[in-house]
């Protein structure tokens, strides 16, 4: 009688648990691109990302989109050849997916794994800190991808002969919602 | 499943509640698509977080030929947490998940090919234009050469005559002027024609690089005209006067409005080496 009841509980625990999911929001964000030359120094802002997170079995599964065209470097001239030059039109979306456990949501420190989807190339970033900082019922997210143009096969746009370099790294500042 | 197995058995308690409680919950797990309906095996390739993400990627609009770069230096390696196998691919969020707009999430092959025609002209609007640099400067350093002298006195006092240029320096002159006015001419065209991108409003450093436009295009074009009005006064052996006086102001104006067009173009430059 007493294990069937445990058994009972324990199954209980197991099923409440696998069907269990929390999802998150991502209620706003700052996505920045920065190239190095040696007469620039040039960033690119976008706040048009979306995100969405699903907890489930104790792996939270995130997926992170922006649009190519949404960064603004403040002239439209730059931000068009770096359209063309990322082949933004043919693919139009930045797409980052990580899967981290769920345990480390409410960790201060997050090491993600990132799969990025840009240029038509995937790259595979490993253990990319991410920090974290709880807000109220909201929780912020700062960090660096160290992308670089030899990841995604972009050739290096020059001026006056001379390329930008070859790190273009982006940094996160995205506050995410759980619901 | 179990519940049926055991309705041919004799009745036992526990076995009963354990069937009644896992029942409903197995009923509400399968609602909600989290269990999958036969019992799947693990995943192969389960080693690596990423790997298992990459497995299932969003459905982003790909073209035909698209290249997955191989995993390079940024390959993950690490295994997941001890103990811990990541779960099926199944509540992963897809991007039709967050809301963009068809026409921001498919891909556009026509306005690919506008930028990339956009780019291939301006590179050339831009070597063309800083190559004009070079003749434009020579034009100004031998014009010294192409105007007339004034006569002067025994004792340096200037007299109203006038010795007129050589034949040599006003053509020299003159034809670089004109390569300059061709080159220039040229540029300009591969900036004009350049597609022009729908909606995108000219914003930064490019707005003062195509406002300097209506300086240096109406010098580039009066220029040459006043330069001719005042070879000819000169070789008729008069002092230049009227609007081809104008001539060295007018081509000045038109050099340093174009330099500052070159340079504003790449504004703000921060040397760094």
């Amino acid at each position: 009688m007493k294990f069937a009841v445990v058994l009972a509980l324990a199954a209980f625990s197991l099923s409440a648990a696998r069907a269990q999911t929390t999802q998150w929001v991502l209620e706003q964000s700052t996505l920045t691109w920065h190239i190095m030359h040696p007469m620039h120094d040039v960033d690119g802002v976008s706040h048009a990302a979306k995100g969405k997170g699903v907890c489930s079995a104790g792996f939270c599964d995130f997926l992170i989109a922006v649009p190519v065209n949404t960064f603004n470097s403040g002239d439209s001239n730059r931000d068009l050849h770096t359209i063309q030059t990322v082949r933004g039109a043919e693919f139009p979306m930045v797409i980052v997916r990580t899967r981290i456990p769920e345990l480390e949501t409410s960790a201060p420190s997050i090491d993600a794994d990132l799969v990025v989807q840009f240029a038509g190339q995937t790259a595979h970033y490993s253990h990319v800190p991410f920090h974290r900082i709880q807000k109220g019922n909201e929780v912020e997210i700062t960090g660096t991808v160290p992308a670089t143009c030899s990841d995604f096969k972009i050739e290096r746009p020059s001026f006056l002969t001379v390329p930008i370099h070859n790190e273009i790294p982006v940094t996160v500042d995205a506050t995410w919602k759980q619901q | 499943m179990s519940c049926h197995w055991r309705r041919n058995r004799p009745p036992k308690p526990a076995l009963s509640l354990s069937c009644l409680l896992l029942f409903p919950l197995m009923t509400i797990a399968q609602s909600s698509g989290h269990l999958p309906d036969p019992p799947q095996p693990p995943p192969v390739v389960s080693s690596s977080l990423a790997a298992g993400a990459s497995l299932d990627l969003p459905d982003a609009p790909l073209p035909a030929a698209q290249n997955t770069a191989p995993p390079s230096q940024n390959q993950i390696q690490s295994p997941p947490p001890s103990g811990q196998q990541p779960p099926q691919q199944s509540a992963e969020p897809s991007l039709g998940d967050l809301g963009f707009s068809p026409t921001q999430t498919q891909a556009n092959a026509q306005l690919q090919a506008r930028l990339n025609k956009r780019t291939h002209m301006l590179k050339l609007h831009q070597t063309l234009g800083l190559i004009t640099l070079a003749p434009m400067a020579a034009t100004v350093i031998v014009a010294g050469g192409a105007k007339a002298k004034r006569v002067r006195n025994a004792d340096g006092t200037v007299t109203n005559a006038v010795i007129p240029p050589s034949d040599a320096n006003a053509d020299f002159h003159a034809a670089l002027g004109s390569l300059t006015a061709t080159m220039y001419g040229i540029t300009a065209y591969y900036a004009i024609a350049a597609p022009k991108i729908k909606g995108v409003k000219p914003k930064g450093a490019i707005r003062l690089h195509r406002d300097l436009l209506w300086i240096h295009l109406p010098g580039m074009v009066l220029t040459p005209i006043l330069g001719g009005m005042a070879l000819s006064q000169e070789e008729n052996g008069q002092k230049v006067h009227g609007i081809a006086s104008a001539h060295g102001a007018v081509a000045w104006t038109t050099v340093t409005a174009y330099a500052a067009s070159a340079v504003a173009v790449s504004w703000p430059i921060h040397l760094k080496f």
